[in-house]
């Protein structure tokens, strides 16, 4: 095999990375265009009310106000909604949460627009806050959508596992465990919110700048609640500021709102929403409540689990349905079984809505499994990590789904590799004999988790890309799937150079437009490296075929005879051909060099009734550790150091993959110690970064991360993917760390600040 | 009021501006330096963090009055001697410290002021220097490796005598 230059490489920089760390990138509330209106929102006060009277025309009499919009202004009062069509553009007949959208004012400036909100006639009939998820569930529960999706009320969807009978083989369990979970909700905070800037085209379409992560969904979405051909809306993305799954759906809602008013006034319209807003507004990790029963034989084998799941919706389904499949499908974690049933439901609430968040459902399904497997280790008497190597999935497995496993399965080498490195036994050791009275007390505690790679039975799982030679011999990349900051522009430009043999220099990744690139459906789910990835290796591998008989026939050999010398191409005879003469001989030859390149996943086949079947082709693995330390005076928690092992296939871009873990570590740490989006009675508690805490440099431990590297043999050069599930050990560690310190177990986040004797 | 004070080396001069407007809206609105982030209403994030006479200032929490003829450096004023990257500036490249790039530029300006007044922190010193300003992608680790190794590549450079490619402040206008 020969030598791979980029793939793998550590030295290399992000492709825009220059104009980030000079200042230069432009992101969407950096952008003005002249005649440019400004927009402001008015939004619900309240978490449940019919909307007995709107009137927003007195707006219009306000000096400055342009046009305002309501739920009147779209194509079938603005509903739409993914997989579950409940929403609103703008909030019809009804408000459902606090900070949902009513009205929308364009104006000349941001001080007439917020007069113009202020001057709108509004009246809410308020409603019964349905703000528990079990209660929710009872028959007079106050009903939230306008159509419940499953008949039952504000039950919004259902998913369910049977793998074999559980009961049976927990019954006769000689240790059985039983604990109940409450996960809350988690706001994204990207550090970029909201916006969108519509500009009106003369033919009567629009254009939309605006920092979603998908933006073909977002423009058929525009297309259908704006009355237009699909062809009228153009979206562009340009640099986005972070965002982690939330930036999907509260996007769909702000793009079509500036569009119609820059179709209503003939101008710009910027809207960048403020972080009280984008608190208030954006959709969340749902809230779930795990409630898991586990049995082991006395020697700590694993034989049954079941769980129970309610899940938080909130006021909209938004992708909900899709990522509590998810959680459904990693309820019991990484472990053998015999036998395993989940059953899961998904509810309608007034506390905000949710969606998708790094993680997709994992992140809190892990959270409780793997805080309950180490309670149960510990009722046994045994080693958590000792007890996980026992127990985790390895090669010939099947998964608690009762599926198998896929090819490569790196989960005790995680594990293994976390234990040497923390040096867990001895400090294990240290900490047990520590006295129970001191001030300061430390522990050490381990989670490991599985990850199905790509949308599984979430969807059709395709990307498309394209790739073409451009007559300066450089060439130009497209792909449907985005990039917001998680480095997919770098790993696709490295796949395409590595597989041409050119620098990567040459390569320019477009931004995503509707106009150029080609429709890949969501970047959710991690999708970008394996299936953006593979897109792009197989426009590539069209283009290397055409450059290969080109340079044979330009050197007078077989295409397999050539090899390469940096870009030169090398026959048995002749002087070797720079890239740009096999280019220029190419189009002498007729060829076009340009390709497109569409991957699928490999099929996979969910039974959403019966609960089985095969929920994804692969998984991906890992292990962390952290160390805490608790303080008895204050009840803080700290975490010292932690360490992490994951297993994410060949490794494409090392600097950016330990970027991406260290980030995912940051998320789950927040999850563990301080984030909590609480709703009291429907209201949020915490809307600016003052009572939201995400953690700060000083709140970061070091951290040694690492990859154990597997092949995929799907996977582009064997890549899996990593962004998202990089985050799922973290949270549940710290709380087993904070048990280990405190003996204290807890049953959900974030941790407690009172530290109790041990 | 009319405004007189020095941005990135160079005189500015604004005939009318309310006292009380932010500089991070001066910055941005009226001088078009968008390089100095919003991140928040509560001057809680950081990201619109420069330099005010070399200190580590939120621009979102000083006023137009603040400034008068003081010097304010933001990120399009900080660049290596001809105009290239500064040595710090291709550390955060080559460490991986930038992923969305938001928090980006409050992240150099103030490793700047924190290396200018400490040449040689202790990652301690490091993360306390960046801990007002918040980043959501990196988990910070990378940030305060680039900025180790910079002032590790300054330390060396001045000992052999050579100058390193320090960022100085530079006229962007
Ligand atoms: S904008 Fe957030 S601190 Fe200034
Ligand atoms: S790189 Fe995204 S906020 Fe720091």
């Amino acid at each position: 095999m020969t030598k791979l230059k980029y793939v793998g490489s550590s030295n290399l920089r992000n492709v825009d990375g220059i104009e980030k760390v000079t200042g230069q990138t432009r992101y969407v509330g950096d952008m003005t265009v002249p005649h440019m209106f400004v927009a402001k929102v008015l939004r619900s006060p309240v978490p449940h009310a019919l909307l007995t009277e709107l009137d927003a025309t007195p707006a219009l009499e306000i000096p400055g106000v342009r046009a305002v919009v309501t739920a009147a202004d779209f194509v079938d009062q603005g509903n739409y909604g993914w997989p579950i069509k409940d929403a609103y553009i703008l909030a019809h007949r009804k408000v459902r949460f606090v900070g949902e959208p009513i009205a929308v004012v364009a104006a000349d400036n941001a001080a007439a627009a917020q007069a113009g909100v202020d001057a709108i006639v509004v009246r809410y009939d308020t409603l019964p806050v349905v703000s528990d998820p079990l209660r929710a569930l009872e028959a007079d529960a106050s009903l939230i959508p306008e159509v419940s999706p499953t008949g039952r009320g504000n039950l919004c969807n259902t998913h369910l596992v049977r793998n074999g009978d559980p009961d049976p083989l927990l019954a006769a369990a000689p240790a059985l465990f039983e604990g109940t979970y409450d996960l809350p909700h988690q706001e994204h905070a990207y550090l970029e919110t909201e916006g969108a800037l519509a500009i009106p085209e003369p033919d009567g379409g629009v254009t939309v700048y605006v920092n979603v992560q998908s933006p073909h969904i977002n423009r058929n979405n525009a297309a259908m609640v704006l009355g237009l051909p699909v062809e009228s809306v153009r979206i562009i993305q340009p640099p986005v500021g972070g965002a982690f799954g939330g930036k999907d759906d509260v996007l769909y809602q702000t793009t079509a709102q500036v569009a119609k008013l820059a179709l209503l006034t003939g101008r710009p319209v910027r809207l960048v929403l403020s972080r009280t807003e984008s608190m208030a507004a954006s959709y969340k990790r749902q809230a779930m409540r795990i409630h898991l029963k586990l049995g082991a034989e006395s020697d700590g084998t694993l034989r049954a689990a079941r769980a129970d799941l309610i899940v938080d919706s909130g006021a909209f389904a938004s992708t909900t349905p899709l990522s509590s499949w998810r959680a459904t499908m990693h309820a019991a974690g990484g472990y053998r079984y015999d036998a395993v049933q989940v059953d899961m439901r998904t509810v309608y609430t007034n506390n905000g809505y949710s969606g998708a968040f790094r993680g997709f459902g994992n992140t809190q399904a892990t959270a409780a499994i793997e805080l309950a497997i180490d309670e149960l280790a510990a009722n046994l008497g045994r080693d958590p990590l000792d007890f996980r190597l026992q127990n985790c999935l390895r090669r010939g497995d099947l998964t608690m789904t009762g599926a198998p496993l896929g090819s490569t399965i790196g989960l005790a080498d995680c594990l293994e590799w976390v234990r040497n490195r923390s040096e867990w036994t001895s400090k294990r050791a240290t900490y047990d004999a520590q006295p129970a009275d001191a001030e300061r007390r430390y522990g050490i505690g381990v989670a490991c988790y599985f990850h199905g790679i790509g949308l599984g039975g979430e969807g059709v799982d395709f990307a498309t890309a394209t790739l073409r030679v451009e007559a300066d011999h450089s060439l130009t990349l497209t792909s449907g799937l985005t990039d917001f900051g998680q480095g997919s522009r770098t790993i696709f430009t490295l796949v395409a150079a590595e597989m041409l043999g050119v620098t990567m220099e040459r390569i320019r990744v477009l931004r995503p437009d509707t106009y150029t690139a080609p429709d890949s459906g969501p970047t959710v789910a991690s999708r970008a490296s394996v299936v953006g990835g593979n897109a792009v290796r197989v426009a590539t591998s069209k283009i290397a075929a055409m450059l290969d008989m080109s340079a044979a026939d330009l050197l007078g050999c077989e295409p397999e005879q050539l090899v390469r010398d940096g870009e030169q191409y090398v026959g048995p005879d002749e002087e070797p051909a720079t890239f740009e003469e096999v280019v220029d001989h190419a189009r002498e030859l007729g060829f076009q060099l340009s390709a497109q390149g569409r991957w699928q996943v490999p099929e996979i086949e969910w039974d959403f009734e019966r609960g089985t079947g095969v929920p994804y082709f692969g998984y991906v693995f890992g292990a962390q550790v952290a160390e805490v330390e608790v303080s008895r005076r204050t009840g803080r928690t700290r975490v010292v150091k932690m360490w992490a092992a994951h297993d994410g296939g060949r490794i494409l871009h090392p600097t950016g993959a330990l970027g991406q873990m260290y980030g995912g570590i940051a998320q789950g740490l927040g999850y563990a110690l301080m984030e909590n989006f609480r709703f009291e009675n429907g209201i949020p508690q915490a809307l600016d970064f003052d009572r939201y805490r995400i953690p700060r440099a000083n709140d970061m431990p070091e951290i040694e991360g690492t990859y154990i590297e597997t092949h995929l043999p799907e996977g582009p050069y064997g890549a899996k993917n990593l962004a998202e599930p990089v985050m799922i050990g973290a949270a549940p560690a710290i709380g087993n760390a904070f048990a280990h310190a405190t003996g204290v177990r807890i049953r959900g986040f974030p941790l407690p600040r009172v530290a109790q004797r041990k | 009021m009319r405004l007189v004070f020095v941005v990135n080396d160079a005189a500015v001069e604004i005939e009318a501006v309310a006292e009380d407007m932010t500089l991070v809206d001066l910055l941005r609105d009226l001088l078009g330096l968008t390089g100095t982030k919003r991140g928040c209403e509560s001057r809680t994030c950081g990201a619109c963090s420069v330099l005010v006479d070399g200190r580590l200032t939120r621009a979102c929490r000083t006023t137009a009055q603040d400034v008068e003829s003081r010097h304010v450096t933001t990120i399009e004023g900080l660049r290596g001697p001809d105009g290239d990257l500064s040595d710090l500036q291709n550390a955060m490249l080559d460490h991986g410290a930038v992923q969305c790039g938001y928090c980006t530029p409050a992240m150099v300006v103030a490793a700047e002021a924190l290396l200018r007044r400490n040449p040689s922190p202790t990652r301690a010193e490091i993360r306390s220097a960046i801990n007002g300003i918040l980043c959501r992608c990196t988990g910070y680790q990378q940030i305060v490796d680039a900025i180790e190794a910079t002032s590790r590549g300054r330390r060396a450079a001045r000992s052999s005598g050579e100058t390193a490619s320090t960022a100085h402040s530079g006229s962007s206008q």
